[in-house]
């Protein structure tokens, strides 16, 4: 996932990887930006179930993480991302892309505002670089946390309960809120399932202590341990794109005209025109009126998980593909988020997906009606209740 | 009356033809210079010495006559000057259009290949005079415009340019054009002064040495317009005075001791600029005479894009030539050179080799201890006698800085050489002004000194210049245009950059 990770040195443990370790049963673990991180514990039906029903622990802390400081740095970002940060209040936490010169999305990933020129941005990609070619010219110092700051992600209906019963009170907390509730202790309301739930920051020294003291908090409460294949299911139902998945950074491209702009990955209502120049300004004006593709969510038809499956029109021209489909749990829908070329994605009431399967031995293909969505296959109110329910 | 249609900021050369071309087109132009007096590095000069430039020889007939200047005026026509290369036997070497002779008059044996390979590449310079006189190939313009079929056209007419050269020519140039002098010089003459005049002839004002590649490129540049070097009448101020007076001729408003601190941006637009005296001046075009990152800084950062101010930084600007004046005495003729060659531009250069070796130390942040020098003896304003110098090589960046006494060894350093043709040079010398790169950088805004604003090597020309994205003189905002030697086709009081970009902006703001 990671083009920076270091052969000779191989996967790194991330701040939790002992106390996952000692409940990781089928010894599954992938490489996330170097770390190595699981991607299922026990069975992927647990973990899920635990994340949808009761809550779920996963580990956060291999995103990377920059702080950066200083007089200019709501200026800098400014110029970075594509919104518009000053309506970003401290205290609060902003999801954010950020394009190159021709208007390709980067990366995306959130902004923390956490005090008077204080921001962290947490993202997908390795971004120091970038970073300090944005912040020339601009009085900012950036400082990559990723291997100082740990992170761990609880979400679930009972995450609420769970700190509860860790002695930490978030009954104020909004969605998008962080507060430093304890002096090594951050936590915002923000996750990558759409559900109910936070994320806990703390020193990377501090992780254990934090995991004990949440895990003793969650015994009553339904509390699991996951891995990514779980959480996977979780941002799909709740329409979040995987940076590499469902779009191409652009800086980690090869290929001509693999980026796309935030108007092909449905993203236009982060981009703010009126703010002044930000990065790729000038190139979108110009590609606002034209996308050459849309990323598009849909029903498929059936049950048959759909990742991969290229797209059909009515006259059975490929047209485009779909980056992530799985079978829905909670919705009880089989679904897909797709790249749908123009002007077939203007006109999608006729397309198919042709999806491979195997069964017993036998490999087909099946050809699926796709029905376009435009909300969130699943976005369960309890998510932004204030104060949140306990179960 | 602070409203104009266009602003200059800077007025050097290409300032002042940029500014009058627009004002001949009818705009309402302001030219705000920084220092007191006009023409920037061409005619800069300390306490009445000569000036940073004292002579031309790629002055551009076209952005002259843009400018509505009489090419028949007696301070152009000057006077062609022969270039003599000093050597310590008192034999010295006489280049001119009839070819290569010792100061004796009895014909030196390189030079029919002297003359012959100078004529290629005159021949050579001429086609690419055709470059430099449009904004550099590859806009985005469609084919099928008006404008884009003008490239197409100019295109073609360097194609069949070179189809003209004949086969083994085009051949040649195509293999030449992006080599190095050292190469290409060596393979038709021997090492010696002659090879060493044009491999000097290659370097000036560069931080490369003659087995630098693209040099041979910089050798071609240079003869763009054939070749001839001129001193004008009344010196090098004397062809800025003309350039002021045909500014005011336009009815330009000329802003001396003004410097602009900052440029204005509105929705992502110029709109004017604001002076360090606190004027604000408002305009929807403002034309920078500074490099790129001078500009970048008036504008601040947030107004570019990211990558477009990482390659504002990284272009490469390391000035290696200093200006060291000699005060003479008087007006004697200078020991050891026949009377006839008084007034020729004289270079030390006796070989290749040398020059390259000369170069070395630049690479370290040193001086050259056995520099190439090229001397031009004058007489200013007020009558007295000067040697006016060019050294090379003086990093902008020498390792522990242009102190006093590193400035007293360049200038040492300069007599010295030259003494070693000039028997008894020093005793001569009434007085030396040293004018450092970084003393350059300082009254004029050249980054490092550099005659060009940007190194002229190959990764920085044409579509390149000075950086990818901004070749077409605009930059950022809408109406920010840069318009100096930074910009293609780079400097050596050509005018051309400040032309090309005149008239770029007028293609977008009629």
């Amino acid at each position: 996932m990671s083009i920076f990770t270091d052969p000779k040195l191989g996967l790194i443990p991330a701040a939790f990887h002992k106390k996952l370790e000692e409940q990781n049963r089928a010894k599954s673990c992938y490489d996330w930006a170097g770390y190595a991180a699981p991607g299922v514990l026990d069975s992927v039906e647990f973990e899920y179930f635990a994340l949808r029903n009761q809550s779920s622990v996963f580990d956060i802390s291999p995103m990377h993480k920059y702080r950066l400081t200083g007089p200019d740095t709501t200026a800098m970002l400014n110029r970075l991302v594509t919104r518009e940060v000053r309506k970003i209040a401290a205290g609060r936490v902003g999801y954010a892309i950020w394009c190159d010169e021709e208007g390709m999305v980067i990366d995306d990933g959130t902004l923390f505002h956490l005090g008077d020129n204080d921001w962290r941005l947490c993202c997908q990609e390795p971004m120091l670089t970038w970073l300090l070619d944005a912040a020339w010219g601009f009085d900012v110092a950036v400082r990559d946390e990723t291997h100082s700051v740990a992170g761990l992600s609880l979400q679930g209906p009972t995450s609420y309960a769970v700190l509860e019963a860790a002695g930490l009170d978030v009954s104020a907390l909004k969605t998008f809120d962080l507060v430093q509730i304890e002096p090594d202790l951050m936590i915002s309301r923000t996750g990558f399932t759409g559900d109910l739930g936070y994320e806990l920051w703390c020193d990377w020294d501090k992780a254990e202590d934090l995991w004990d003291r949440i895990w003793k908090g969650g015994l009553h409460q339904g509390l699991r341990a996951i891995g990514y294949e779980a959480v996977n299911i979780a941002r799909i139902e709740a329409g979040f794109l995987t940076a590499g998945v469902d779009f191409q950074p652009v800086h980690a491209t090869e290929r001509l005209h693999r980026g796309q702009t935030p108007f092909e990955l449905g993203l236009s209502r982060l981009v703010d025109f009126e703010k002044g120049h930000f990065n790729g300004r000038r190139a979108l004006l110009s590609k606002r009126d034209a996308p050459r593709s849309l990323l598009m969510r849909f029903d498929v038809e059936g049950f048959k998980p759909s990742e991969g499956s290229l797209i059909y029109n009515q006259r059975k021209k490929v047209v485009g593909h779909i980056t992530s489909g799985i079978w829905s749990p909670t919705a009880k829908r089989n679904i897909a988020l797709a790249h749908v070329r123009m002007p077939d994605a203007r006109r999608s009431s006729s397309l198919m997906a042709e999806i491979y399967t195997l069964q017993e031995g036998k490999w087909d293909t099946r050809m699926a009606r796709l029905t376009p969505v435009t909300k969130a296959f699943f976005a369960p109110p309890r998510a932004r209740v204030t104060p949140p329910a306990r179960t | 009356m602070n409203h104009f249609d266009a602003i200059v900021v800077g007025g050097g050369v290409n300032g002042l033809i940029a500014g009058t071309l627009l004002g001949r087109r009818g705009k309402n132009v302001c030219i705000v210079e920084k220092s007191d007096s006009f023409g920037g590095m061409a005619s800069y000069s300390v306490d009445g010495g000569p000036t940073l430039a004292h002579s031309f020889y790629n002055l551009s007939p076209r952005a002259l006559s843009d400018i509505g200047l009489d090419l028949q005026h007696p301070v152009l026509a000057g006077k062609p000057t022969s270039t003599v290369s000093l050597a310590e036997d008192g034999r010295h070497i006489v280049f001119s259009d009839e070819g290569v002779c010792w100061s004796d008059g009895t014909a030196h044996p390189d030079s029919k290949a002297w003359s012959d390979l100078t004529q290629q590449l005159i021949t050579y310079g001429g086609l690419l005079r055709q470059l430099a006189e449009a904004p550099p190939p590859g806009g985005h313009k469609a084919v099928l415009s008006r404008g884009g079929m003008a490239e197409v056209l100019r295109l073609a007419k360097l194609g069949i340019g070179l189809k003209k050269l004949g086969k083994s020519d085009m051949r040649r140039f195509l293999q030449v054009v992006l080599s190095n002098v050292y190469d290409i010089v060596l393979d038709d003459l021997s090492d010696g002064p002659v090879a060493g005049m044009l491999a000097a002839d290659a370097i000036w004002g560069a931080a490369a040495g003659p087995r630098s590649p693209g040099t041979v490129f910089n050798l071609i540049y240079r003869m763009g317009h054939g070749g001839t070097i001129t001193q004008p009448a009344g010196g090098m101020s004397a062809l800025t005075d003309l350039m002021v007076e045909a500014a005011l001729k336009t009815g330009c408003v000329l802003m001396p001791g003004t410097e602009v601190s900052r440029v204005l941006v509105d929705k992502d637009a110029v709109s004017g600029v604001i002076t360090t005296d606190g004027q604000t001046l408002n305009a929807p075009l403002v034309l920078s005479n500074l490099a790129p990152k001078p500009t970048s800084r008036m504008t601040g950062p947030s107004v570019f894009d990211i990558e477009t101010m990482r390659r504002i930084r990284n272009i490469r600007a390391r000035g290696t030539t200093a200006k060291v004046n000699l005060k003479l005495k008087d007006n004697m003729p200078l020991p050891g050179l026949p009377e006839g060659l008084a007034n020729s531009r004289l270079i030390y250069a006796p070989s290749a080799e040398y020059v390259e070796a000369a170069f070395n130390p630049a690479k370290y942040r040193q001086k050259s201890k056995a520099p190439v020098i090229e001397a031009f003896k004058m007489q200013t304003a007020d009558g007295s006698g000067w040697l006016s110098t060019i050294m090379q090589y003086a990093p902008s960046d020498l390792e522990g800085g242009w102190t006093e006494a590193a400035k007293d060894q360049l200038a040492q350093i300069t007599v010295d050489t030259l003494g070693r043709a000039l028997p008894g040079l020093k005793d001569h010398i009434a007085g030396r002004q040293v004018i450092t790169p970084d003393q350059i950088e300082s009254a004029t805004g050249a980054p490092g000194g550099h005659w060009h604003h940007a190194e002229m090597s190959l990764d920085q020309l044409l579509t390149l210049r000075p950086a990818n994205g901004m070749c077409r003189y605009s930059m950022g905002p809408k109406g920010l245009y840069l318009c100096g030697a930074g910009t293609h086709p780079g400097g050596d009081v050509m005018g051309l950059a400040g032309r090309n970009a005149a008239l770029a902006a007028l293609e977008e703001q009629p």
